[in-house]
């Protein structure tokens, strides 16, 4: 009895053994294999969008266009991570479907990296040396910091739902291409909008102005400069106030701020943790206190999470989601193709037209007849001087000193429940 | 036919590998660690480096947990203090690899054997409460870092080791294999020699019973402290060695998962094991490529899958990890010994 009791033991030993032996021989045949079709995070896949597409269903063929991408679906952003995903994956579908560029079509190959920075270098390794992609689109802050040295020794041209300004200098950063309005510019023109606001509201005194901050270098990137500005502007240090990751709670972080007795509140985080702050804030009656949300908490989803305590928050939207042509188009897309995006618009237009951006550079260097190599492309785009996003974005340009697409943005407001523009585009130089 | 390992003299009792069969496995693990970066592409090279100073780091957690029997979940916070040494160290100092990564580790033993102290009047889950306090106090410091004077985000210099440019025609994950290697190798040999010494007779007399280490004449604190200062030095090589291999650090890199992730690396490796230390350390590596590269597999043949499959891969990684300890609790170190003594012991294995 006790031997055949053992018997089992072992045999369910060498199953384990069997198993992990098989999957490291999975990972060894898939890893050094070459990918055989465009894998994309989402759907919906290039063939589903060229149906929808009426007349234009010009398959596009011809040697794939290899690009790059990591995505947070499961992460702490996962939130605005997710429909910008799908804004990326589906402009990749949609242009496919009408041809790819010039004929030839773009093969995407992404993965999830959960926003953690060892997983986002390992995957941009295989990308870049086993599937041999020639741009790259990444995501956080922190691990596009982390990739930088070796984005400029790969020479893969790389844009980042980032938009910290630390890798908008060419100098240093040759391949980091930043696609909107950087953080920093954003809360420039945000905290100018609030000192006008202030001035508009009769008051003779110098605002005080606090920042909510995801803890992270994501969070951190627009502090020194909107600090520097608010200081020259005649207003005392803003204080700063990091939200910890995963909190369910507030309180304390806006009591702070309440005995600061800060007049505007400038959030850079995502959605899901600002709603929190602001039901919140709601809670301690912080009524006379004016929020302003920079980018990735600027979107629809703030306001069904928050309902009534979104309204009047103001936004610094790079990539305007409501009422321009671009953002139509995108949204065209998904509604026809029926990309669920969670009602998250902002972010899925951002995805959509940072990738059109991106491809542009590639476009041009086709155009060119010049190969595709990433010197190529990184020079192509350096060429982009007043494209245009149909409205979404300012017109933009880069060269080869500046990799800031814009400095331009309008600033938005909730009002009735809905993001409505509020200014024309204001920039910050 | 061998019914169990016997010595007839203490020069076979006291050997390393005493068996030939030990002795022709390791000729071939050399020889592999050797040959492997030659026909490797940067991915693997990338993957093997990754498991290498995980490797590193998870000795160093093992010397504390495995052997010593001390919990400690503040490993991620002895980590930056390594990585964050040594490029303040490379940065500020303008000192050379060869000496900024040893005096980073010197300086993560000392942090640790301080973050140490309160094992002194403190046990089990206490102590464990206790270095998660450490964990958190580096990290603040660190997001703090204006508090003593260092940026959010560290970019070191370009690696170089007397002279040679170890970035030369992108060879950097090539030549950090090497660098890797030998400080692994330097390790595993140090600390399979520590457990035959008193320290580590001690470390492990500590584990097994405290008081009755303390009535055989062991001084407790003396070599807590000890143990901890090991522990942290490897995780402060772990941690220096990242840094000049990535360039550029963020604390992002150190948080308290980090921390939880090399604890379950020994724990799957098996706790008190060198080499299990260094299974734990591939296995929880691999896992999350294995199933990526299995997921892209498998996307390519069923596209619906391909929204679930962030969340399959989140799922599939926690559930490989619960069945493994379900199956084996003693760890990858103890499945392959069951392997070698049936082999060993076939047909008549038991």
């Amino acid at each position: 009895m006790k031997q055949s009791l053992q018997r089992e033991k072992l045999g369910v030993r060498y199953g384990v053994v069997l198993v992990m032996a098989l999957l490291a021989l999975m990972l060894a045949a898939c890893g050094g294999g070459q990918p055989a079709a465009p894998a994309g995070g989402d759907e919906p896949t290039a063939e589903a969008g060229g149906e929808q597409q009426g007349g234009e269903t010009t398959e596009a063929s011809g040697e794939p266009i290899k690009v790059g991408a990591i995505f947070d679906q499961t992460g702490p952003t996962a939130d605005v991570g997710n429909p910008y995903s799908q804004g990326i994956v589906a402009f990749v579908a949609w242009k496919n479907a009408n041809g790819g560029i010039n004929g030839r079509p773009i093969e995407m190959i992404s993965s999830d990296y959960s926003y953690q920075v060892p997983r986002a270098e390992e995957l941009y390794t295989q990308y870049v040396t086993q599937d041999q992609v020639v741009v790259f689109s990444g995501w956080g802050t922190g691990d596009t910091e982390a990739l930088k040295g070796k984005i400029s020794q790969d020479q893969i041209p790389f844009i980042s739902a980032s938009l910290s300004a630390n890798l908008a200098d060419p100098a240093e950063t040759p391949y980091n291409f930043l696609v909107g309005t950087t953080y920093s510019d954003q809360l420039i023109i945000a905290q100018e909008w609030a000192l006008e606001d202030w001035a508009a509201k009769g008051s003779s005194d110098a605002p005080k102005f606090a920042y909510m901050i995801n803890d992270s270098p994501f969070g951190q990137s627009p502090v020194p400069d909107g600090t520097a500005h608010a200081e020259a502007n005649g207003v005392e240090a803003p204080l700063e106030v990091p939200m910890p990751r995963g909190a369910t709670d507030l309180t304390a972080q806006l009591t702070q701020i309440q005995d600061s007795g800060s007049n505007y509140v400038f959030f850079q985080n995502v959605s899901s943790p600002v709603a929190l702050a602001l039901q919140n804030a709601q809670a301690l009656g912080m009524e006379d206190v004016q929020f302003v949300c920079m980018n990735w908490c600027a979107n629809e989803l703030l306001i069904s999470l928050a309902g009534e305590a979104a309204e009047s928050v103001v936004g610094a939207i790079p990539f305007d989601p409501v009422g321009s042509e671009g953002a139509a188009e995108a949204l065209d897309y998904a509604t026809a193709n029926n990309i669920d995006i969670g009602g998250n618009a902002g972010p899925y237009v951002q995805g959509w037209w940072a990738m059109a951006i991106l491809m542009e550079g590639v476009q041009r260097t086709l155009d060119n007849g010049e190969e595709l190599t990433g010197e190529n492309i990184k020079a192509s785009l350096e060429t982009l001087s007043g494209f245009d996003t149909k409205g979404v974005t300012a017109p933009v340009s880069f060269s080869e000193t500046d990799h800031r697409a814009t400095r331009s943005l309008r600033l938005f407001q909730v009002q009735d429940g809905k993001w409505a523009p509020i200014t024309d585009f204001l920039s910050a130089e | 036919m061998q019914s169990g390992i016997f010595h007839t003299q203490y020069a076979g009792d006291m050997s390393m590998r005493p068996t030939w069969p030990m002795r022709w496995r390791i000729v071939v693990v050399i020889l592999f660690v050797l040959l492997f970066p030659w026909s490797a592409d940067r991915y693997w090279l990338t993957l093997a480096n990754q498991i290498g100073i995980a490797a590193i780091g998870a000795i160093g957690l093992n010397i504390l947990v495995g052997f010593t029997g001390q919990i400690s979940i503040g490993h991620g916070g002895f980590l930056a203090v390594g990585a964050y040494s040594a490029g303040l160290l490379a940065t500020r100092a303008g000192l050379p690899m060869w000496l900024s990564v040893p005096l980073a580790s010197l300086t993560t033993a000392v942090v640790g054997a301080f973050f140490g102290l309160p094992s002194a009047r403190l046990k089990g889950l206490y102590l464990a409460i206790a270095t998660l306090a450490a964990q958190e106090i580096i990290i603040w410091l660190l997001t703090h870092g204006d508090v003593i004077g260092i940026a959010e985000s560290l970019s070191l210099p370009q690696p170089t080791l007397f002279g040679l440019d170890l970035t030369a025609n992108g060879a950097t994950d090539f030549s950090f294999y090497w660098i890797i290697l030998v400080c692994l190798a330097g390790t595993v040999i140090f600390t399979s020699n520590l457990f035959r010494s008193r320290a580590g007779r001690a470390f492990v007399a500590i584990r097994d019973q405290d008081i009755a280490a303390q009535v055989i004449g062991v001084d407790l604190v003396r070599y807590k402290l000890l143990a901890f200062a090991t522990s942290s030095f490897f995780a402060g090589l772990a941690g220096a060695l990242t840094a000049h291999y990535r360039g550029i650090i963020s604390w992002e890199r150190f948080t308290v998962d980090v921390s939880i992730l090399y604890l379950s690396m020994i724990i799957i490796g098996g706790l008190g094991s060198v080499s299990g230390s260094i299974y734990g350390a591939a296995f929880i590596t691999l896992l999350p490529a294995l199933l990526n590269n299995i997921g892209r597999a498998m996307g390519d043949t069923i596209p619906q899958i391909n929204i679930y499959l962030p969340y399959v891969q989140q799922g599939a990684f926690g559930l490989a990890i619960v069945l493994f300890l379900i199956l084996e609790p003693e760890g990858i170190v103890k499945l392959w010994r069951d392997v070698k003594d049936y082999f060993r012991l076939w047909p008549f294995s038991y």
